[in-house]
Formats: C-alpha cells, sequence, structure tokens
C-alpha cells in the first residue's frame, strides 16, 4: 500500500533491530490513519489520509511517549538530516567526541538513534538537570548525555593507535562486509552490544519460551523430499484419503 | 472443515517426534513459533491463553519464521504448522477482544503480526511448490486465472476469472458490456481518464519539487557534505543545478 512505502523511509533498520519486533506491527503502532477509504467499493481508490511527518526522538517510536509527542494537530519544524550512507556506528563502538567541553575524549557508544543521526556516548558530552524539584523537595542532580550528531560530532577509533579515523566498509576474503580504517587499514569489529535488543542482551542469553518457542536444531532440521506431487496431494498421500473422482468441465471468464 | 480430517490431523500430532526441545545445544538461530505437540484439549479453553499468563504484563516470545526456514520443512510439517499457528493467531485475537472488554492491558500485541507473518510465509512457500508443479505438469499456474483489462473507469484493472459450469456463450446472466469497446470510448470515461492523469502527473510533480527543495535546504545547512551520499539517496534531482539556486546559498562566503 502507498502508505507503507511512506513511512518504511522514516524508522532505521538499527531502530527495527533493537526492538526485536516485526516490521508491520513498528509502522502499525506509530502511523495515524485519519481517514481511509472503505474498501469494496470500485468507485472509491485505496486512498487514505495519514499523518507523514513525526518528530523523532530518544522515545523509540512504538512508545506511547513517541505518540504523545506526535499528537494530532503537533506540528514541529522540520529536522535536516546530513545523508549518511551506510551506516557505520553501533552500540559499544569506541568513539571519540570531536566537539564541545568533552572534545578529545574517548567513550563507549551506549544509545544509536538513526532517525536523528544520533549518537550517545557513555558520560561524555553531558550535562545536569533537576528531576522532580517540589515546594517542599530541592530536587535530585542527574548527569544525562546529549546526543551526538554522526556526521560530524564523532569519529570511530583506530583499535591499533586509538585515534580518530575515517572508516570504509570493504569486503574481506570470506565475503564478509567490515569497517576498515583508512589511517591503519586495520578491521574495526562490530562489537557485540551491537546484537543487543530489548529482549535480550546477547542472542546465547535468550531463555526460549518453553509453550511457545521451537528450538534452533528444529527449525534448522531439512525434512523437505522433492516429490512430484502438489500440497495438497501430497497431504492426501500421508493421511490416505483417496479421490478417484474426476471433477467436471469448467469454464474460466 | 471436516471432523473425519481434523482427527486425523491429531492422532500425526500426538505420534510424530517433532517436540519442541528445551535446549542444550547453544542456540544459533533466534526462536521459533513452535510445533507446541503437548496436545491438550480443554475444548473451549483453548480459545484462551494459559491461565498463568493472564496476568502478565510481558510475555516473551520468539520471532517469526522466515521464508528460508519454511522451504525446508515437508509439506506434512506446513500442513501441521498452519494448524498450530492458526490456533495461536485464534487465541491471541480472543485475548485481544477480551482485553479490550475488560479494559485491560493486553500484553505483546506484536505476536499477532509475527503470527500472521509465518502463516503468510508458510502460504508462499506452499503457492510457490504448487506453481512449480503445475508449470511443470501442465502449461499454465494452478491459480486462479487473471486477465489485464480496462475497467469501466477507463483504467487496466487484473479481472480475476471466476469458475462456470456453462460456457460463456450460454450464459445469459454473465454480462460485461463495458469491457468490450462501446462504454470506455465514451465522453464521460475519457474525461475522467485526462483528469485522473493530470492528477496523476500533479502528485509526480510535487514529489520532484519536493526533494528538489529538500537537497537544496540540505545543501544550504550543511556545506561539507558528501555528495555522492547525497546522489546515492536523491538520485533523481540535479544536485550540480540545486548548488547553483539562491535557495541553496548559505550563510557563509562561498568557497571558489
Amino acid at each position: 500500500m502507498r502508505i507503507f512505502g511512506f513511512l518504511s523511509k522514516k524508522v532505521g533498520d538499527l531502530t527495527v533491530k533493537y526492538s526485536n519486533l516485526p516490521e508491520s506491527y513498528i509502522k502499525r503502532s506509530y502511523e495515524q490513519v485519519y481517514w481511509k477509504n472503505p474498501t469494496g467499493y470500485p468507485q472509491y481508490p485505496k486512498a487514505q489520509v495519514t499523518r507523514k511527518k513525526f518528530r523523532f526522538t530518544t522515545n523509540r517510536p512504538w512508545t506511547a511517549q513517541f505518540r504523545q509527542q506526535n499528537e494530532t494537530g503537533v506540528l514541529r519544524k522540520k529536522v535536516f538530516l546530513e545523508p549518511v550512507g551506510e551506516w557505520s556506528f553501533f552500540k559499544g563502538d569506541r568513539v571519540e567526541v570531536m566537539v564541545g567541553k568533552d572534545k578529545g575524549k574517548q567513550g563507549i557508544v551506549t544509545q544509536v538513534i538513526q532517525e536523528r543521526n544520533w549518537v550517545f556516548v557513555e558520560g561524555l558530552n553531558t550535562h545536569l538537570r533537576v528531576v522532580g524539584k517540589d515546594k517542599d523537595f530541592p530536587g535530585v542532580t542527574v548527569q544525562s548525555e546529549a546526543p551526538l550528531l554522526v556526521t560530524t560530532d564523532v569519529k570511530l577509533v583506530d583499535p591499533e593507535n586509538l585515534k580518530p579515523t575515517e572508516i570504509e566498509w570493504r569486503y574481506t576474503e570470506e565475503g564478509e562486509k567490515v569497517r576498515v580504517s583508512l589511517a591503519s587499514s586495520r578491521i574495526i569489529p562490530v562489537p557485540k552490544s551491537a546484537e543487543e535488543t530489548i529482549d535480550y542482551k546477547s542472542k546465547d542469553l535468550y531463555i526460549a519460551n518453553p509453550d511457545k518457542d521451537t528450538s534452533a536444531d528444529v527449525v534448522t532440521k531439512i525434512t523437505f523430499e522433492a516429490k512430484l506431487r502438489t500440497f495438497e496431494m501430497d497431504i492426501m498421500e500421508s493421511m490416505g484419503i483417496k479421490e478417484d473422482r474426476v471433477p467436471a468441465k469448467s469454464y474460466w471468464y | 472443515m471436516n471432523i473425519v480430517f481434523r482427527n486425523n490431523l491429531f492422532k500425526y500430532v500426538a505420534t510424530t517426534c517433532f517436540r519442541s526441545q528445551l535446549t542444550a545445544t547453544k542456540l544459533n538461530v533466534s526462536f521459533n513459533r513452535t510445533l507446541h505437540t503437548s496436545n491438550v484439549s480443554h475444548d473451549l479453553m483453548e480459545f484462551f491463553d494459559d491461565k498463568k499468563n493472564w496476568n502478565e504484563t510481558n510475555i516473551k516470545v520468539g520471532r517469526a519464521w522466515k521464508l528460508d526456514e519454511l522451504r525446508i520443512k515437508s509439506n506434512t510439517d506446513l500442513h501441521k504448522l498452519w494448524y498450530v499457528l492458526l490456533k495461536e493467531r485464534n487465541m491471541l485475537y480472543t485475548m485481544e477482544h477480551e482485553c479490550k472488554e475488560k479494559v485491560r492491558l493486553f500484553p505483546n500485541p506484536e505476536r499477532i503480526d509475527k503470527v500472521q507473518e509465518s502463516m503468510k510465509n508458510i502460504e508462499t512457500v506452499v503457492r510457490e511448490r504448487n506453481i512449480a508443479y503445475y508449470t511443470l505438469e501442465t502449461g499454465e499456474t494452478g491459480e486462479r486465472p487473471v486477465e489485464q483489462v480496462v475497467n469501466r473507469f477507463g483504467l487496466k484493472e487484473n479481472y480475476e476469472k471466476s469458475e462456470y459450469i456453462i460456457p460463456k456463450f450460454m450464459n445469459k446472466k454473465w454480462v460485461r458490456p463495458y469491457l468490450e469497446h462501446g462504454l470506455i470510448n465514451s465522453l464521460a470515461v475519457k474525461k475522467f481518464y485526462r483528469l485522473y492523469k493530470e492528477k496523476l502527473h500533479n502528485e509526480t510533480r510535487k514529489a520532484r519539487n519536493r526533494d528538489y527543495n529538500h537537497v537544496q535546504q540540505l545543501l544550504k545547512r550543511f556545506p561539507d557534505m558528501d555528495l555522492e551520499k547525497l546522489k546515492a539517496e536523491y538520485p533523481n534531482v540535479d544536485i550540480e543545478k540545486a548548488m547553483r539556486t539562491k535557495k541553496a546559498r548559505g550563510h557563509y562566503f562561498p568557497k571558489y
């Protein structure tokens, strides 16, 4: 449908991977369809009136806070994103901050928000904010990190000499796509914490649901046999259903 | 669906060796929807979830079955998996409805999407296998015949043919005069077609202008941007032309 084509460009694939949710669900959770033409009437085309401009923030698209920030009638100024090309920053990467008061310091990426080209580095580029200030209560001061732009503010660090470098995506001899630092031609591997999602920190730590999940060996077991049968014929054979009747001649028009 | 068939299915499910193994091995593959063969028949209560899940706020479940994982399975396995997924889907929809009625939180609604995706993938695999057989044995696919026709609005449409016992010339009730010349050459249809094409043209023109304006704004705000990446994202925009415009001029002295 037209609307899926529109919305699919908005949410980054790292966000989809991190959420561990099916794409159709994510689209369903944040789309706002105001009017949809009824189906089954040839005179009404498949048209709908939906919201097209969303403001992406640290609140992920399937959350209620995102819904609140993108309420009906709430219009925000457009955010211009520099084209990044292939995304090269993952959770757990060591990066150096190039701007701000923490310029020159290195840290580890804790959060990646592709929709705004943002990266949050642990403990760097922080500011203090007071939480829960009341009449009686003075409030708690919290140090929170501000986002850094992937294109300008942050650079990946070469693991060999711990200096910031430009990187390129190249293929190894095995055919694997890796990041290579242009200064020393050393491979910067994608960190293990990049495979973290909301449901599990890493794939081996995931605990299967005993009632609903199928284990990996059962899934990868090959039971297919190439037979010259249709699906229905195969099932009938295995169930012992015999059909000798010949269908009458029918016409298709 | 007749009763005999259903009973056979259950017998198969009970005797099969398809048990979901609680693993000892390291699982490289993320988990999937199951062949859950506990085969308990709680009659109508199967429409509802396990009682211990009724007050849960987060029920963790693996991802949907992928196409490649289903293609290596036999037809009987796909057949059984379809019914397992169908029952799961019914259960999820019942729980969703019930939660709405009782004004409670329905935990993890993405489970429905996962089941739907798995079922869609099973259908794709089964149709692939059937099409392969029919195109090999007969010339055509065994699917419902579809013909591209011009409908009464003058637009191309996929007309799905129906099955009849009597041939076309004998069938007095079946009439499709609008498809055979005649009305699609009328003034009204021609006018509609003209206006519809104008509407589509306007949409493409606006999209083109929108992209061009967006590129101009990007050039204004990001003077040191990688132009190749910009070209990759907006292949239909003339970036050289955009750079020469007034809108793309930034508030700095241009580099020569």
